[in-house]
């Protein structure tokens, strides 16, 4: 294509560079002049990642041609602040907590510049507007805003903006702070690599086709293309989790439209895509099945023709579209409804939701001469997706090494490979570099969504309010591919009787397979869709028997000693303390103005899943070096309490502790981030490492100082002997002796094992360490001629054990809220007949700071009985319950039956329609 | 191939005109944020972008006479920072700020929004409301005016020649005692897609209206007059009785489809709702 010399300002220099008309703002200041702190989360408008300043004013850089900007003056982050030196913007989001995975910063960072620019002390209406351009899925914008209130009142400053206090439940910064403000973190696709060349998937267009034939010969022929590679040419075998009935490529048949039929690398992006419409696939299209409960009936069209063969880790009943079924019981069900006063019967559903994310899936593979690979992708789990491309191209685990770089929010969409192994094959055929990024839309039909869910709840309840039976039927739509239907159905079914005591339970699981685009495990998999439907029925149960929802559910909350439906007995029980105080947030006592209601949900999970290894070695001179194998997807966990309860370990200070952040080469194994156990079970081992390496450096300093150990103290740089301070040995001086000696460091190690929680019950989940306890209220107006609801305040009250860093955990609970909130009032992947209808974000909706309430988030500290600390997970909590809070607001506002989300303007008003009808 | 396109940057109106009338297959590109959007979308099917956004003599408002003009490049942030008071700010004021996010006021112009003709376009139903023209420019034939009504000819498709520019849009200034009401129904509180807006604009006398003109948006192929439930109002008393009858003849005035967004039965809905709330407003002011 044609080039043009293109001279702009930017960042106040001049700049002369040749671009095609074609390249956008962004790919001009991305790729031409390598600036990558401009980031790309959808290429159309939507999502303000890639916001800078062109003539002062903020815009979307992927909506201007470079060519357009021709004599202005662009500003990009990179000519805002640097590390060390960060403007007042940057400060205030460092101080107040702002940033969390830090995709969407840059972007949020030059909106409140601009904003900040013309006005020195904004409102909060005016902050929320001048950021509703700026989609960001982790913060839910409340310490953003709160961030511009402070810069705006003049309580940010330089010097305290970074708090490096690393005292447990001190809100130490995380660390990685500076550089996600600046835009100076490297995501994925920033990852630069010389002779580096860029790929894309093919995909099938149908839902469920045979495949007869394909040809790459016409793709081949085009100038540029490096490699074209399919299931033709790839040894593959089925892998997954719990599940593998998933290959890398279709094989004979495709199930869902989007399925990866072809990949193809080329010189430029556009040439790959051009070479990808330019493979011919003659396709036989198939009967295909969408619906749940039409896939389970006799005459449907099977997706996989025997999917009781593919490799289960569990014990289930399978066959036809049947993937998974699960059956528990407690007690007597037919007795428990015989001795009911009222039997309440419902069906509820929730939709199919995305992860959301505002950073795409990224990769980039390089094969280097040994036949190994490199790949640098962003991951939630780098050692298992090392694991996956064994198994999934046959090769031996060492073939890979996979980095991973930062994570622009992970949410559980980044657990499983969905371009590595492409990535992986293009780079050994071309024997180069392969570049590969999900267009927003793909990002949209080309990863593993949330399981659209049916739930069936029939409750049998005495007059007094005590529950005495619950029937519960859920049912799971998989999609194409079962990967984590089981898993799924399971941890729903821990959370199908709510935090309520019934003593006599009946829970069944199903999940299907079927030609919708496939499901995976997203934050808190299964607790939004049951803590809608079991959340409300309480208050449908309630109305029914005329007694306060919140009354209800005080008088049937778990308590220390009740048990779980798989039999786990439960410790440290705060669930009454979580709903009286969520409750009292909202004035719950006081009265309802007309059109206004009050909602409040309950919920509980399980913090911490799997073992974990952490090592803490010395430096030569006093400092440490924190070593485990898992990566922070964007809570933040890893880069601020993690490393408190090392420095907690050691008695050291925080700063002297680096933490190492590897490769799956040089790093120790590790399970990876998910399922709330980062400050939990990370934490948990790295607090243990440091106290062993601490033990080791007492040991060496008795001998230096010819001490007892048990007289000894280490305090901060130095071991010394306890009320004589004068006898002591500086920490530099034992390392260096040691290292010296050793020829090597010193080495604190601590595992933290996988022990099963004892259960009364099988299961296939069983049970879990440290359940935590939430309770989030609402209040909200409805507009009933629109049905359009206005969310007036928010309550969040999660018990956490103990907070050891109260901003970590404010964060992820207002984060969670907003993308609860979003399952309550907007998100929801809507496919006909397997085509996803709003492959985007302007039109898969996710919360802007206008649409945010105002939140109070409170903290419960009843600790946990497994130590150290009592600390309990919060990461995937806060997600569940908004969905029923504001379900039964909006009940409380208006007397309705609300059984589906999302509660768009529409649903609320065809159940206004169905009311007076 | 891929399509190999050009790339011109006009620095005079003239000049714009000129390369226009030379080329046949150029896109004019504005504030980008419909050609962008497409561009990402799939490869473009143009020779040429010409990009108009170094024209400054779009980018003005003026008033002359109580006809007031707004150049094609006018962004929407420039719109919502204009204050011209009565009608045309009670209407343009909520318009703007239901219009996409600030990012995108930024950039996008009066003019694309106009040219671009998407059902949903937000800016059009109040043009149409205030009764607005729109001036073409050619090299060969100067300009001319049309009704923006006559302008708009259905989904994308716009009465615009290959070799005109769109370059301002006129109106009159409603009278000061006038009454209005705007409302954008969307999915969310910021940057959502309209399922239903209305803009309306009555005159009463006494108690009676004299006339009204009502424009609604997103329930048709292009922004809409609904002149049945303005005859409806014509002459009327706004009285409880008359307000039923405007809203069903609203409801029929409008074609909504059924997709994906919203169902038609909603949004025909929405059309009765808003009108309703809409007379109630200025009955009640
Ligand atoms: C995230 C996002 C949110 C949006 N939200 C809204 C919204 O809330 N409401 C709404 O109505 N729209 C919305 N839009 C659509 C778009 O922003 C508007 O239509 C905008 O007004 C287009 O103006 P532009 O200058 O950017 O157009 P461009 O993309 O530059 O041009 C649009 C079309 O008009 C033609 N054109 C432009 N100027 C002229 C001219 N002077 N003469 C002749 N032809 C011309 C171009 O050739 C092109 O075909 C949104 C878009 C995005 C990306
Ligand atoms: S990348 Fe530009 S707005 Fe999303
Ligand atoms: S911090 Fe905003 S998207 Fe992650």
């Amino acid at each position: 294509m044609n080039t043009k010399t293109l001279n702009f300002s930017l960042n106040g220099l001049a700049e002369s560079i040749e671009v095609t008309p074609r390249t956008r703002l962004l790919d001009a200041l991305r790729s031409n002049l390598q600036l990558t702190g401009t980031k790309e989360g959808c290429g159309t408008g939507d999502c303000g990642s890639c916001t800078v300043l062109l003539d002062g004013n903020a815009v979307n850089s992927c909506m201007v041609a470079a060519l357009q900007v021709e004599g202005c003056e662009v500003t990009t982050i990179e000519g805002v602040g640097k590390p060390g030196n960060l403007h007042p913007v940057q400060q205030a989001m460092v101080q107040e907590g702002g940033i969390q995975c830090g995709f969407c910063t840059p972007g949020m960072v030059m909106s409140l510049k601009s904003l900040f620019d013309e006005q020195t002390n904004p409102d909060e209406e005016t902050v929320r507007v001048a950021i509703s351009s700026n989609l960001c899925r982790c913060t839910g914008y409340t310490k953003i805003i709160e961030a511009a209130r402070a810069l705006g009142a003049g309580e940010v400053n330089a010097d305290k903006a970074i708090n490096k206090n690393g005292a447990l439940g001190s809100r130490m910064t995380r660390i990685d702070a500076e550089q996600k403000v600046t835009g100076r973190a490297v995501y994925a696709e920033d990852v630069q690599l010389p002779r580096m060349i860029y790929g894309v998937v093919l995909r099938s267009p149908h839902a469920h086709a045979k495949i007869l034939s394909i040809d790459t010969s016409e793709a081949e022929q085009i100038a540029g293309v490096k490699a074209i590679v399919s299931a033709r040419d790839t040894e593959m075998d089925y892998f997954g989790y719990e599940l593998q009935d998933y290959r890398v490529f279709a094989v004979d048949k495709v199930r869902f439209r989007g399925e990866p039929v072809a990949a193809v690398a080329a010189t430029t992006i556009d040439i790959a895509r051009h070479a990808a419409s330019k493979i011919r696939i003659d396709y036989e299209e198939l009967p295909a099945v969408f619906d749940p409960e039409e896939a389970m009936t006799d005459d449907a069209p099977l997706v996989h023709d025997d999917c009781s063969a593919y490799a289960l880790d569990w014990e289930t009943e399978r066959s036809g579209n049947l993937c998974y079924r699960l059956e528990i019981d407690d007690g007597d069900i037919e007795k428990g409804f015989a001795e009911a006063d009222e039997i309440i019967e419902a069906e509820y559903e929730t939709p199919e939701a995305h992860p959301g994310s505002i950073e795409p899936h990224s990769s980039t593979a390089m094969p280097d001469a040994n036949g190994r690979i490199t790949v640098w992708t962003t991951t939630q789990k780098p050692f298992a997706f090392r694991s996956f491309l064994a198994k999934a191209l046959k090769r031996p685990v060492s073939t890979f090494k996979v980095i991973p770089t930062q994570i622009g929010g992970g949410f559980g969409g980044k657990l499983f490979p969905c371009l590595e192994p492409y990535a992986v094959l293009l780079a050994e055929r071309a024997d180069r570099p392969v570049q590969m990024t999900l267009t927003r839309e793909e990002e949209m039909y080309g990863t593993l969504l949330r399981h659209p869910a049916k739930v069936k709840l029939k409750t049998g309840v005495k007059k007094d309010g005590t529950l005495v039976a619950h029937s519960v039927r859920m049912l799971f739509n998989t999609g194409a591919f079962g990967l984590y239907g089981p898993n799924t159905a399971a941890l729903a079914s821990l959370m199908a009787t709510g935090p309520y005591r019934i003593p006599n339970v009946s829970i069944t699981g199903l999940v299907t397979y079927t030609n919708n685009v496939p499901c995976g495990s997203v934050r808190c998999p299964g607790g939004p869709q049951m803590a809608f439907a079991v959340e409300a029925h309480i208050d449908k149960i309630a109305r029914t028997i005329n007694m306060d929802p919140l009354a209800l559910r005080l008088k049937n909350a778990w308590e220390d000693g009740d048990y779980t439906c798989s039999g786990q007995k439960l410790e440290s029980v705060s669930m009454k303390e979580c709903l009286q105080k969520a409750a009292n947030a909202i004035d719950w006592d006081k009265p309802r103005q007309l059109g206004e209601g009050k909602g409040i949900a309950a919920n509980w999970w399980v913090s911490g899943t799997w073992g974990t290894q952490s090592l803490i070695e010395s430096n030569e001179d006093g400092t440490f070096r924190l070593i485990t194998g898992t990566v922070d997807m964007g809570p933040g966990g890893l880069n601020s309490s993690v490393l408190q309860l090392a420095a907690q370990g050691l008695g050291v200070p925080v700063d002297s502790i680096t933490l190492v952040q590897g490769d799956t080469d040089s790093m120790p194994w590790d399970h990876g981030t998910g399922g709330s156990r980062m400050t939990f079970t990370i934490g948990k081992s790295a607090f243990e490492a440091a106290e062993d390496i601490k033990q080791q450096l007492l040991e060496e300093a008795a001998r230096d100082l010819e001490a007892s150990v048990n007289d000894l103290e280490l305090v901060k740089d130095r071991v010394q002997v306890q009320g004589d301070p004068d006898s002591h040995v500086l920490l530099s001086k034992l390392c260096y002796q040691r290292h010296k000696k050793h020829g090597g460091p010193m080495v604190g190690v601590s595992s933290v094992l996988d022990d099963p929680t004892p259960t009364t019950k099988k299961h296939p989940v069983g049970g879990f360490p440290a359940a935590s306890f939430c309770a989030h209220a609402v209040e909200l107006s409805v507009d009933d001629s629109t049905g359009e609801i206005d969310l007036k305040r928010y309550a969040a009250v999660h018990d956490v054990g103990n907070a050891i860093n109260p901003t970590g955990c404010e964060g992820q609970i207002e984060g969670g809220v907003a993308m609860g909130l979003g399952m309550a009032l907007m998100e929801e992947i809507r496919e006909d007949k397997g085509r996803v209808m709003n492959p985007g974000f302007a039109d898969y909706l996710l919360l802007t700071a206008e649409d945010m309430p105002p939140t109070q988030t409170i903290l419960v500290e009843q600790p946990a009985v497994e130590g150290p600390f009592g600390i309990k997970g919060v990461g995937e909590p806060p997600t569940a319950p908004p969905t029923g809070a504001v379900a039964n607001a909006l009940v409380d506002a208006l007397d309705l039956d609300v059984t589906r989300l999302p509660l768009t303007p529409e649903e609320v008003s065809a159940r206004i329609r169905i009311r007076q009808s | 191939m891929i399509n190999d396109f050009d790339f011109l940057q006009a620095r005079s109106l003239t000049e714009a005109l000129d390369i226009l009338s030379a080329n046949s297959d150029v896109l004019a590109i504005a504030g980008g944020t419909n050609v962008m959007v497409n561009m990402k979308r799939a490869p473009l099917e143009t020779e040429c972008l010409l990009d108009l956004s170094k024209l400054d003599e779009l980018k003005t408002i003026s008033e002359e006479n109580n006809c007031i003009r707004l150049g094609a490049g006018v962004t929407f942030s420039h719109l919502l920072n204009w204050k011209p008071g009565g009608v045309i700010e009670d209407l343009m004021q909520p318009m703007c700020r239901a219009f996409a996010g600030p990012l995108i006021r930024n950039l996008a112009t009066v003019g694309g929004n106009v040219c671009d003709a998407s059902a949903a376009a937000d800016l059009t139903p109040v043009l149409v409301a205030l009764d607005a023209s729109v001036e073409l420019q050619s090299a060969s034939d100067g300009i001319r005016t049309l009704n923006l009504v006559d302008f708009l000819q259905g989904v994308r498709k716009t009465a615009r020649r290959k070799d005109e520019l769109l370059t301002a849009i006129t109106f009159s200034r409603p009278d000061a005692d006038d009454c209005c009401f705007y409302y954008k129904l969307g999915k969310r509180k910021a940057d959502a897609i309209s399922i239903v807006s209305l803009a309306m604009i009555v005159k009463l006398e006494k108690d009676k209206v004299a006339s009204s003109r009502i424009s609604l948006g997103a329930v048709a192929p292009v922004a809409i007059r609904a002149t049945t439930a303005e005859k409806i109002l014509q002459g009327a008393i706004l009285n409880d009785e008359t307000i039923r009858a405007c809203t069903e003849a609203a409801i029929s005035d409008s074609s909504p489809i059924d997709d994906f967004r919203a169902g038609g039965d909603y949004r025909r809905q929405m059309v009765g709702v808003l009108v309703e709330k809409g007379l109630n407003a200025i009955n009640n002011a």
